[in-house]
């Protein structure tokens, strides 16, 4: 299986992924990307804060973005005024 | 080759020699497994208990979708399947996490202990009954702690209990599972288990690179984790 880096940048600083994860393939990969970003938004909103602004980006060993993931396209977000991002 | 099990129960209270050999005696077969191997399946009719020697061994309970929740740890010494010598069959799935050596004792004989041997009997239930306090702060952790508190949490228990078995050095201690797995744990994906070791790392807490958990600050890492070992039933009294 082929290495996947998740490397996050966001309000809480970059954070590299120095390790990797093995994945079946590149939508498995996106798949996680987007799992995280709802899991890491849903505890922060626990802490009462929800920041869209920040992305995945999925890297090979070679350091080549394969998918880009941003957090606000994880969610479906509806606001008191009707609108939709 | 239980003497990380004697270790283990003779911090909590006394194991006389006859005891001791009573444990030997149940040993029937001695096995080195790989990492990554289910030792124990859910469901299979069970007729002997797994005592670990070496290495880490964890239970787990998958979903249809592939999402798997580690529910417990086990270091060496702990006799983690007496659980299967009174259900016969395991509800979860028992597996290695590194390479492992396990000890099977059969159910026959762990039956004679609990006939001749009420003291011995009631410190093996003692450990189950320690299994049961730690699930108990994993649910803790799980419904109420948020992820970086989770993690500095579980890093003090593990310090907590390798340091009984002998185990951990002056600031560090080997944890040879990786990120993912370290995840499943804590009920987070892997990225997210990323950014939460990055907050200890920052908070100058605690460091996990290549299956080693670095403790700069115990004291502080307590703190953030409000650790309170309690419930590791710690203190030797008799049982």
């Amino acid at each position: 299986m082929p290495r996947f880096f998740f490397h996050m940048y966001n309000g809480h600083g970059d954070t590299p992924d120095e390790v990797g994860s093995d994945l079946e393939d590149q939508a498995a990969a996106r798949r996680l990307a987007i799992d995280s970003v709802r899991s890491m938004i849903s505890e922060d909103a626990r802490r009462g804060t929800i920041d869209l602004k920040g992305r995945i980006d999925v890297m090979d060993g070679a350091g080549n973005v394969l998918v880009t993931v941003e957090f606000a396209e994880a969610f479906e977000v509806r606001l008191p005024d009707g609108t939709r991002l | 080759m239980i003497e990380k099990l004697l270790l283990k129960l003779r911090a909590r209270d006394v194991v006389s020699p006859e005891e001791e050999a009573a444990i030997r005696d149940t040993i029937a077969e001695v096995e080195d497994v790989p990492a990554r191997k289910t030792v124990v399946k859910r469901g299979e009719t069970l007729n002997r208990s797994v005592l670990l020697i070496e290495g880490l061994m964890c239970r787990y309970k998958d979903l249809r979708n592939g999402r798997r929740q580690i529910t417990a740890l086990h270091v060496a010494g702990d006799f983690l399947d007496l659980h299967g010598f009174t259900l016969k069959h395991l509800d979860h799935d028992v597996m290695s996490l590194s390479p492992c050596r396990v000890a099977y004792a059969s159910h026959e004989r762990l039956t004679r202990i609990t006939e001749d041997y009420p003291h011995l009997t009631r410190l093996l239930w003692f450990s189950t009954n320690l299994d049961a306090a730690i699930h108990r702060e994993w649910e803790l952790s799980l419904g109420q702690r948020i992820g970086a508190v989770r993690a500095a949490h579980l890093i003090c228990e593990l310090h907590t209990r390798l340091q009984i078995v002998g185990l951990v050095r002056e600031h560090d201690f080997e944890l040879p599972l990786n990120q993912t797995e370290l995840g499943e744990c804590l009920g987070l994906t892997v990225v997210h288990t990323n950014r939460v070791l990055k907050e200890l790392r920052e908070r100058g807490l605690a460091h996990f690179k290549k299956a080693v958990v670095t403790i700069h600050d115990m004291d502080q890492l307590k703190a953030f984790a409000e650790f309170d070992p309690t419930y590791l039933y710690l203190a030797s009294q008799a049982r």
